[in-house]
């Protein structure tokens, strides 16, 4: 399952009006960028895990994709502590700093692994405060809430039908795995790193040769039915901001400025 | 104004990037009411005719037109997709990527929707399209969920939501099992007979082009080779291997016994009119 395609539900997070959804997620994004406290994005990391539970999604599928970039999350710790220097040495370096260009390398700086455990931590809360939007929002009152918060509707549209397509696009790739496994092709399975790297275009090309052409196909069906005829569209569903929904958006207005004060305070 | 609702004089197209012409020189007219089937093998150009008549081509996909293609009184190269969607909807041939929403009723609605219809008057259109195709109660489905015939049926009523004069159907059952196929070609039936609405289908399947169509026109290397009564179509032999269309079974029995000197009163083309040949005969 993705992170993307909506998970049906009936709590007060799926029925909140998808325009307060979209401004909450991208003032916390904004709040989660500018946060360099551990105590702060612990706070959030917090919050975000407890409205996971307030909407009943499925936090196993999130586990399944923390564990897929856990790789990317020690690449970055180790980066980090590599290059970014500062007073406390880690690891000695291996190479003496009197060499000239390369001198000092390997030293691994206690300030840039914390750094580094920081843009994780960031990643993490990311990648977990999205699917409170996607997946608690029918895609079809998503792009109303864009249309409504003011993005022209051929954008938000395109947008959406694009973002609608990448579920697809996930079973087309395992459906090409299984069909090279079929002819016994089995690097994606059992392969190392190098072998997969260079098995990757055998999977990469047909895909996007395949999603060009059912967008293309998809752009055909749309303007076969009037997509873009009058600038004044209607909608069958149409949402209404309510009373608890304007309170919810002034709470999480609040809690972002709260945010923004403890990051300068601490 | 003419009596026709399809004209199209000396079309000719090119797919850009192609030097090969996949139309050349058709000249063809649509009555209203009328159902005509468009045959042919794969290539001839069945889909690119189809494609020109609510303005996919040249707008959507290029490409070079000559002649010209009137529709419901509008001149497809001047007039918008969008707004030629109000007088042909279209069927496509591939099933999947023609349907782009989350839920049947809102696949229904995004026609009309775009056309800027009331909330009140499209929730009554998407009862009304899901009875004709027969999918009520499907509304709050995902159409990714839905069978073949289903689906093909779901684009049907997404067309019929706009209210077209005209519905365009690319080869609505080649993809389908027999069971879809009845069900999709029984909403034709039901269309061309309850609402006389004016149908163009391309198709590979002589049977339903023999049972349904008033009009058959047999396409070869993008031309035109003749467009006539099933009837006269599916009794030229000559006609049919030369453009690889196989005639109807019932025909090709008929065909057999005349070759045998038997004098048939009349040639039979689909399943009734078989029976009555054989009863008589025997
Ligand atoms: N997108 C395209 N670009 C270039 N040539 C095309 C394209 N689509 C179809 N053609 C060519 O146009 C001709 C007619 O194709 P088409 O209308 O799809 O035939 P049919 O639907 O009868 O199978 C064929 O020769 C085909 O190769
Ligand atoms: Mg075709």
């Amino acid at each position: 399952m993705s992170l993307i395609e909506y998970y049906p539900g009936h709590t007060f997070i799926h029925r909140l009006d998808p325009r307060v959804k979209i401004l909450a997620l991208l003032l916390t994004t904004t709040a989660i960028f500018i946060s360099e406290n551990f105590l702060v994005i612990g706070v959030i990391c917090l919050t975000v895990f407890t409205l996971w539970l307030a909407a009943r999604l499925p936090v196993r599928v999130l586990g399944r994709y923390f564990k897929l970039l856990l790789g990317l999350f020690t690449f970055v710790i180790i980066m980090q502590g590599l290059f970014l220097g500062g007073p406390t040495a880690l690891v000695k370096p291996v190479i003496p700093a009197a060499v000239p260009l390369i001198g000092g390398l390997g030293r691994l700086s206690l300030e840039g692994v914390v750094f580094g455990i920081l843009l994780s931590l960031r990643l993490i809360v990311l990648v977990a405060l999205m699917p409170l939007v996607t997946m608690t929002t029918p895609i079809h009152l998503f792009a109303l809430g864009l249309v409504r918060l003011g993005l022209p509707y051929r954008i938000a549209y395109t947008a959406t039908t694009a973002i609608n397509l990448i579920p697809t696009l996930e079973k087309e790739a395992a459906a090409i795995i299984a069909a090279q496994k079929m002819r016994g092709f089995t690097v994606f399975e059992r392969g190392n790193f190098g072998q997969k790297l260079r098995a990757y275009p055998t999977l990469v090309v047909p895909l996007i040769i395949g999603a060009m052409r059912k967008a293309q196909l998809m752009g055909v069906a749309m303007d076969a039915r009037a997509f873009g005829y009058s600038t004044r569209r209607t909608y069958v569903e149409d949402i209404k901001m309510t009373a608890g929904d304007r309170l919810v958006l002034a709470g999480v207005i609040g809690y972002n400025l709260a945010i923004l004060v403890a990051n300068f305070v601490l | 104004m003419a009596a026709e609702l399809i004209r199209i004089t000396g079309l000719s197209y090119r797919y850009p990037g192609s030097k090969k012409w996949a139309l050349q020189d058709i000249n063809l007219t649509v009555a209203p009411g009328e159902l005509v089937a468009l045959m042919g093998e794969n290539g001839a150009g069945k889909t690119t005719l189809c494609q020109c008549l609510n303005g996919i081509i040249p707008h959507s996909r290029g490409g070079r037109l000559k002649g010209r293609v009137m529709v419901a009184g509008l001149d497809t190269a001047t007039t918008l997709v969008a707004r030629l969607a109000l007088k042909v909807g279209m069927v496509l041939e591939d099933p999947e990527t023609q349907l782009f929403t989350t839920l049947v009723k809102n696949e229904v609605a995004f026609g009309p929707e775009n056309l800027g219809r009331p909330a009140g008057e499209i929730r009554r259109t998407i009862t009304w399209a899901l009875e004709v195709v027969g999918l009520q109660g499907y509304e709050e489905r995902p159409p990714a969920a839905l069978s073949g015939g289903q689906k093909q049926r779901l684009a049907i009523a997404a067309a019929l939501a706009m209210q077209p004069q005209v519905l365009v159907l690319d080869e609505p059952t080649s993809q389908l099992d027999p069971v879809g196929s009845s069900e999709v070609l029984a909403v034709i039936r039901d269309l061309k007979e309850r609402y006389g609405l004016t149908i163009v289908i391309a198709t590979h399947d002589s049977e339903t082009a023999a049972a349904f169509a008033d009009r058959v026109c047999v396409l070869k290397e993008g031309r035109v080779l003749a467009c006539d009564s099933p009837r006269v179509v599916f009794r030229d032999r000559e006609l049919l291997r030369q453009a690889w269309v196989r005639p109807p079974q019932v025909a090709a029995l008929a065909d057999y016994i005349q070759a045998r000197g038997v004098d048939l009163a009349g040639f039979p083309i689909n399943l009734p009119e078989g029976r009555r040949m054989v009863t008589e005969l025997l």
